[in-house]
């Protein structure tokens, strides 16, 4: 069974907030979303096709669509193409695949779901929205390419994994979790952060406040990269040691950074 | 029934419910995840004195473990979730977080759970650094080694404790060579555990005793000493009795368990001094897992 279709009748002339259309609502046709100040019903934008409740495939995605995958719970959601803003914002379960790049907030206080995007992302994935008060809390989220700036900012836990570079500001206020990085890390790097593990290939873009701890051989690593196919694919398998700078001590924070050989 | 110039006695081990879980201990070489296991479950034979029951169950590969690294899987047993819960993080925190090298990871999903790192982790004194990854907690707990690596806790089983099987020799010498080949035979079952000195009890027990405060005695019907004073449940030609209990995660387990320590012995047959086989039990109104040997063997 593919699941739900939702194919665009066109091109869009306003952002589309995509809330509600999920795996498994009812009468997708006649769900009432938002197309720039106004609501129309999403069958107005999309034509909708197929059946089942586990899977809903977005065939052609757009820079407009705001909001896809928001508070998903289980279930599959497809994109074919960009999302824009708050892509699976505070979703609690179910994975999240977009075949292309997200704007701003992506994955932003998710809460269990997993979340794959192949291209880059706009600032703040995976960050506090507006007014809350933390991040990512448990799930993952991928990202293909790279990232914008303030990535993982007051991330509580789950794990992120940027496989390209990250704009400064990354990992800022960092209260717990695991921030990969694949890349180059542009500057301000985990500033504020309280606890929690930054994966990095370099220390270059760390902020001041981190200190060297020498080299180790950490048997976490190993646990790691077992447990998580993301991390493994990104540092692979044989992990096993890494330079270890503890900070952001500027704030007495308990932190670290992970610096992995190549 | 006779197999091979051996007796199985027409009688049942009795078993009785209790509550288990598997750890995976490992370290950087099989040496020091041995010996850590080993502590582990030191002092574990009989619930009765010791509060649990545990031991070694199987090694594992570096593939097989949550690090890569070699492995020992063990089972430890107590009468209730609540005793369980009380000696496994003392047990871990005392011998296993203390042992070089090593980690300590859940060998069991579902049922009630017991505490590994949520215990232990205030070792680390605020310094402990926690990682959930796909749904799985693990503490980092830093020593002057390194780091203690566990998972925050194990899941349990209603498993059983107490199958048992007698070994009734010509010799003390054959008795317990057929006994050790017994335990190799029976330390394959997955899934099962003999938690007395190597496998084996020379002291198998009675329930009560003259003695007021002893819940347990000499089971003098099998002692060889006494064939002229008490009622024995030995022959003549019987001169030493060995006991192999066996603790398991399920009836079929302990079944499998004993019926490869009795094929074992009976494949060493009468001329290599087994008389018999005979089980321990309360007469069936005690436990309620009987392992009935002649059944076992059919």
């Amino acid at each position: 069974m593919t699941g739900f279709v939702l194919t665009p009748r066109g091109a869009f002339d306003a952002r589309v907030d995509l809330t509600g259309a999920l795996p498994g609502a009812s009468d997708l046709e006649r769900l009432s979303i938002g197309y720039g100040f106004r609501r129309v019903a999403l069958g107005d934008l999309f034509s909708v096709s197929g059946s089942g409740a586990d899977r809903l495939t977005i065939a052609g995605g757009s820079p407009l669509l705001d909001r896809v995958a928001a508070g998903l719970t289980s279930g599959e959601l497809v994109v074919d193409g960009d999302v824009g803003a708050e892509l699976a914002k505070g979703a609690t379960g179910g994975s999240v695949v977009v075949n292309g790049s997200a704007g701003a907030y992506a994955a932003s206080e998710l809460a269990g779901a997993h979340v794959t995007i192949s291209g880059d992302v706009g600032e703040r994935l995976g960050a506090a929205g507006d007014g809350a008060r933390r991040g990512l809390s448990s799930g993952t989220v991928v990202v293909g390419g790279s990232a914008g700036l303030r990535a993982g900012e007051r991330q509580r836990g789950g794990v992120i994994v940027v496989k390209g570079d990250v704009a400064e500001g990354a990992a800022t206020d960092l209260i717990a979790g695991t921030f990969a990085v694949g890349g180059a890390l542009r500057g301000l790097a985990g500033r504020g952060m309280k606890r929690g593990t930054l994966l990095l290939r370099s220390a270059e873009g760390l902020s001041s406040g981190f200190a060297d701890a020498g080299e180790h051989d950490l048997v976490m690593l190993r646990v790691l990269v077992r447990r998580s196919e993301a991390l493994a694919e990104l540092f692979g398998e044989g992990l096993t040691r890494a330079r270890r700078f503890a900070g952001d001590l500027n704030v007495a924070g308990k932190g670290e950074a992970l610096i992995v050989s190549a | 029934m006779i197999l091979n110039g051996v007796e199985i006695r027409d009688s049942f081990a009795e078993a009785f419910p209790m509550v288990g879980t598997r750890l995976i201990i490992t370290a950087d070489t099989p040496k020091w995840a041995m010996i850590a296991a080993k502590t582990m479950t030191g002092f574990a034979t009989s619930v009765i004195g010791c509060g649990c029951e545990a031991g070694v169950e199987r090694e594992l590969a570096p593939e097989d473990t949550p690090d890569g690294r070699p492995g020992v899987a063990v089972l430890i047993f107590a009468m209730d979730i609540k005793g369980l819960k009380a000696v496994v993080p003392l047990r871990i925190g005392q011998c296993v977080l203390t042992s070089p090298t090593s980690a300590c990871y859940a060998g069991m999903e579902g049922g009630d759970v017991v505490s590994i790192g949520k215990a232990l982790r205030y070792f680390g004194d605020g310094w402990q650094i926690a990682k959930n990854v796909d749904g799985r907690r693990i503490w980092r707990v830093p020593v002057m080694e390194g780091e203690f690596v566990c998972d925050h806790e194990s899941g349990t089983v209603s498993g059983v404790g107490g199958g048992n099987i007698l070994i009734l020799g010509t010799s003390r010498a054959e008795t317990l060579a057929a006994a050790e080949v017994a335990v190799e035979a029976m330390e394959k079952v997955e899934g099962c555990i003999l938690p007395f000195p190597g496998g084996i009890v020379r002291s198998g027990s009675k329930v009560g005793s003259k003695y007021k405060g002893m819940f347990a005695s000499s089971n003098n019907a099998y002692c060889p000493t006494l064939r002229a004073q008490t009622e024995t449940k030995l022959p003549p030609e019987v001169a030493s009795v060995q006991e192999i209990v066996i603790d398991g995660v399920s009836f079929e387990a302990v079944s499998a368990c004993t019926k490869a320590g009795i094929e074992a012995l009976v494949a060493l047959g009468r001329d290599k001094g087994v008389v018999a086989i005979d089980a321990g039990n309360y007469g069936g109104n005690l436990g309620p897992y009987h392992f009935k040997l002649r059944e076992i063997m059919a």
